[in-house]
């Protein structure tokens, strides 16, 4: 929090143009899916847990949802097709991890290299093209912007508060802390673990759909690296990668953080090559002031 | 008995399926062209000129591929040929050395083997059809910007990666040509967008805001080229910043019709499969020999020949008038 304060006081100070309403509603737009998919990555790893197969599970949802739209199918009806193609996508994880026991990173890694060679096998490469009513769901441009960045904020809400209130969302920070625990106290933590995956594959649908309507086609590789923006924002943003800690609001803060640095460097005219060589270091440091926490909570 | 029987019946039967055009066409030539992928409309793009070719000399196309992007699959295609005995084969390699034994088996039967598009091993083929060079597509862009802007202004580059080979090479061509011929431009910044379409929505956004006289985005990588014409039109600056870009013409119709994206470069690739056929039966014929430094393609006129490469020449530039003509 207090490095994304200090990274947009200097922004405010070296380049004010980046605070120009459009362009910086534009670049807000463009991450409302990310923080929608980051929130169920946090609850996934939250639970000591990890789920790299997102962009994968997002192209395909995306493509599937815009050959149905390229087809006439209405959004009222694309947008549950899509968040059921993703929570299949996830129980199948959830499947395999919760079920088989097998770990995370291995199945997801798994499925993740299926889907997108699955896809591009299928597609070829060739974008989808929208029918024109499809874009910023028939709206204006701006009320279609603000619909999509004041969805994604209410959820990031709704879901930050159940997490801490709801027993259900006590029960994932149970599973993530200590499974065995957990169990003892009555809980079933593989069911647990399932349906954070589920939750994750159906958000992750979701997001596809608050992408799909912000342009008029459909790149089949859309999903490409989303896995390592969210897991980053997440890890950033204060979630133990070890499970059990960490909340919402960090993993929001931590997008905010990484998604910052490309437009950054653009407004400060400073070269690309230090844009990737950035975020990784604003990770490793957000990894190790974790690990320096956790020592000292030990001692 | 029984068993030899069918196996023989079977074996006269697909000798006569083979030699059946061969008797049929009675000295009429058979080309054979393979796509890397049947389905994809960039190939179907190329055999539309082909099409053309074969009709104006008088030969018979036969085309055939995989229907994905499939290195096992073309052997087993090339094979079939030679058993066929087609005179010209014109090919578009998935993978290059893969490809290239069966196709010296063809060429020590007697065909002739041309490659397009993508080469195989230099001694696996006569020639190739070289449909572009880097130096051909970075002068082309950097031209076609120039003349969009008047010769003055501030432009940007949205590149793949800042690593990619073939990106490197087309952005050192922009730049030497903007350095030889326009010293009034000024390239600002190079933004990469990771081959992401969205990706170089967003950086184009980052762009035009950072800098305000920007009057050009080039996007030299597909996907960058609606990336960037999206992030026009969603700023309001449709006009005011101009796009150009090496892409493909169905990924941007949509808005070289809204007069968001003004050019879209590559090269005619329905040309490219004419000057292949034309090459190749040409080959076969005799007409054409390695060593030759020109070749003349029908109703294209005459193309350089560097070594063993035929050259299709300049890129093409697609725009308002006739990007509609084009379906891949």
């Amino acid at each position: 929090m207090a490095a994304l304060g200090i990274v947009l006081l200097g922004l405010a100070i070296f380049a004010p143009a980046f605070f120009q309403p459009q362009p910086l509603l534009s670049l807000v737009t463009r991450e409302a899916p990310t923080l929608i998919v980051a929130c169920g990555m946090a609850l996934v790893i939250i639970t000591r847990q990890i789920d790299i197969s997102v962009g994968s599970q997002f192209s395909v949802c995306s493509v599937c949802a815009g050959l149905l739209a390229a087809r006439g199918w209405p959004l009222a009806l694309v947008l549950p097709v899509s968040v059921t193609a993703g929570a299949l996508l996830g129980a199948l994880n959830g499947v395999l991890v919760a079920g088989l026991r097998l770990p995370s990173i291995v199945v997801t890694l798994a499925t993740m290299v299926t889907l997108r060679q699955g896809l591009n096998l299928v597609r070829q490469g060739e974008f989808v093209n929208l029918p024109d009513n499809f874009q910023w769901f028939g709206l204006s441009q701006s009320a279609g912007q603000w619909t999509l960045v004041l969805t994604a904020l209410l959820f990031l809400a709704g879901l930050g508060l159940a997490l801490r209130h709801l027993a259900a969302g006590r029960w994932v920070y149970a599973v993530g802390t200590d499974a065995e625990a957990a169990r003892l106290a009555g809980l079933r933590p593989q069911l647990i673990t399932f349906a954070v995956f589920v939750f994750l594959g159906a958000l992750t649908g979701l997001a596809a759909i608050m992408n799909l309507v912000q342009s008029p086609q459909v790149q089949p590789m859309v999903g490409a690296g989303l896995e390592l923006k969210v897991i980053a924002a997440v890890v950033v943003g204060g979630v133990a990668i070890s499970g059990g800690r960490g909340n919402l609001w960090g993993g929001f803060a931590g997008l905010l953080l990484l998604t910052c640095v490309s437009p950054a460097l653009t407004h400060l005219h400073i070269e690309a090559y230090w844009e990737k060589a950035i975020q990784g270091a604003i990770i490793l440091l957000a990894v190790v002031a974790d690990g320096l926490r956790q020592k000292r909570l030990n001692r | 008995m029984n068993k030899t029987f069918p196996r023989l019946f079977f074996t006269l039967c697909l000798a006569f399926t083979a030699l059946q055009p061969v008797l049929a066409a009675d000295a009429k030539l058979i080309v054979a062209m393979m796509p890397k992928a049947k389905g994809n409309a960039y190939f179907l793009s190329c055999k539309a000129g082909a099409d053309k070719a074969a009709k104006e000399l008088g030969v018979e196309l036969l085309f055939d591929g995989p229907t994905d992007s499939n290195a096992a699959k073309q052997n087993e295609i090339v094979e079939n040929w030679i058993t066929l005995g087609v005179d010209v084969i014109a090919v578009a390699a998935e993978n290059k050395e893969g490809i290239s034994t069966a196709l010296r088996k063809a060429q020590k039967q007697g065909i002739k083997v041309v490659a397009y598009d993508a080469d195989a091993l230099p001694d696996a083929r006569s020639f190739f059809v070289n449909q572009a060079t880097p130096q051909g597509i970075g002068y082309t862009l950097m031209d076609e910007a120039a003349r969009l802007c008047g010769e003055e202004g501030e432009f940007a580059i949205i590149t793949a990666s800042l690593t990619a080979a073939n990106q490197r090479e087309w952005q050192k061509h922009i730049e030497a040509r903007l350095a030889e011929k326009y010293p009034k431009m000024k390239l600002v910044a190079v933004r990469p967008s990771d081959d992401l379409k969205d990706k170089a929505q967003s950086e184009s956004t980052a762009l035009m805001s950072a800098n305000p006289n920007l009057k050009l985005l080039m996007a030299i990588c597909s996907p960058g080229v609606p990336g960037a014409a999206e992030a026009v039109k969603q700023a309001g600056k449709i006009g005011k910043v101009k796009v150009i870009g090496l892409g493909l013409p169905n990924e941007n119709k949509r808005y070289v019709h809204e007069g968001v994206t003004d050019s879209v470069v590559l090269w005619n690739t329905g040309d490219l499969g004419y000057l292949a056929i034309y090459a190749g039966v040409a080959l076969a014929k005799d007409e054409l020999k390695p060593g030759a430094t020109s070749f003349k393609a029908g109703a294209l006129g005459t193309f350089e020949i560097k070594g063993d490469n035929i050259m299709l020449g300049k890129p093409f530039i697609f725009n308002k008038a006739n990007i509609d003509q084009f379906d891949f």
